[in-house]
């Protein structure tokens, strides 16, 4: 199995909140895409693989800043429905995630939406990447 | 004292780790800001004021995603790099929030850290603590 198709798998084994995973090239461009299972898409795939080029763009962009503020570790977009995740990869690919948002409803205050555990998730990154595959 | 100078004093009192904090127009230009320790902050102005434009540019990207796409209320932005998490919060259609954090990890932590905790949902709160505010 190609490293990357493993580290999608891995994400969705890791936390059922996770609804879509891909990674994208250095241009943006969808190689690979995982999808859970009973999930029907909120945003077409056409739209989402424009939001991945874009968020391409946005982390080329940030590289200007690197010298400053270290390198790059992740991006979260929070929107009240799902949180976007974006992480560069060392090879110059870039990880795409969505995760439901929605809030739990035994809240006793006003939910923001869920946490995402980027920690576990980053560390889920760098074990495939360290991985020979 | 504006409702958005009261909401920056607000942020820095809460949490130490805020180094910076400042709200732009749609354009990037920077109205109010505060900074606790200039010493600490180690981006030079001009790049700040770069950042700015460029996440004011993204948040009209996300803004029109929000309404096109039935993702909800698109509510915070974070970009996590070694040293500084930056977290952009729309405030109203014409205003944008802009906070610097410490990201630098504690030194006492057992396994690998990857940056500070940022306590997100006590900064919405207070976000929208302080939008309830007449001018």
């Amino acid at each position: 199995m190609e490293k990357y198709e493993q580290l999608l798998n891995m994400l969705m084994d890791f936390n059922s909140s996770v609804r879509f995973a891909a990674v994208s090239d250095s241009s943006g461009n969808l190689l690979w895409n995982s999808q859970r299972d009973g999930v029907s898409n909120i945003v077409p795939i056409e739209k989402t693989k424009a939001t991945m080029s874009r968020s391409r763009g946005e982390w080329d962009e940030a590289v200007s800043s690197a010298d400053h503020m270290g390198n790059g570790l992740y991006s979260i977009t929070s929107y009240a429905k799902i949180k976007r995740i974006t992480i560069p990869l060392s090879d110059g690919n870039m990880l795409f995630i969505s995760v439901n948002n929605k809030p739990m409803k035994n809240t006793k205050n006003t939910s923001y939406g869920h946490l995402v555990e980027m920690g576990e998730i980053l560390s889920i990154v760098e074990f495939v990447e360290s991985q020979n595959f | 004292m504006s409702r958005y100078e009261k909401l920056l004093h607000m942020l820095m009192d809460y949490e130490p780790t805020i180094l910076l904090t400042a709200i732009s127009d749609t354009s990037g230009n920077i109205l109010w800001n505060t900074v606790r320790d200039e010493s600490k902050v180690e981006i030079p102005l001009p790049e700040i004021k770069k950042s700015l434009v460029r996440e004011s540019g993204d948040w009209i990207t996300r803004c029109k995603i929000e309404d096109s796409d039935d993702l909800g209320r698109a509510m915070y932005h974070i970009a996590s790099f070694e040293k500084i998490k930056q977290v952009t919060i729309p405030l109203d259609a014409f205003h944008m929030l802009m906070i610097y954090v410490d990201n630098i990890p504690l030194k006492k932590t057992k396994t690998k850290s990857y940056g500070r905790y940022v306590q997100m949902g006590k900064i919405m709160s207070i976000v929208d603590f302080v939008n309830t505010f007449e001018e």
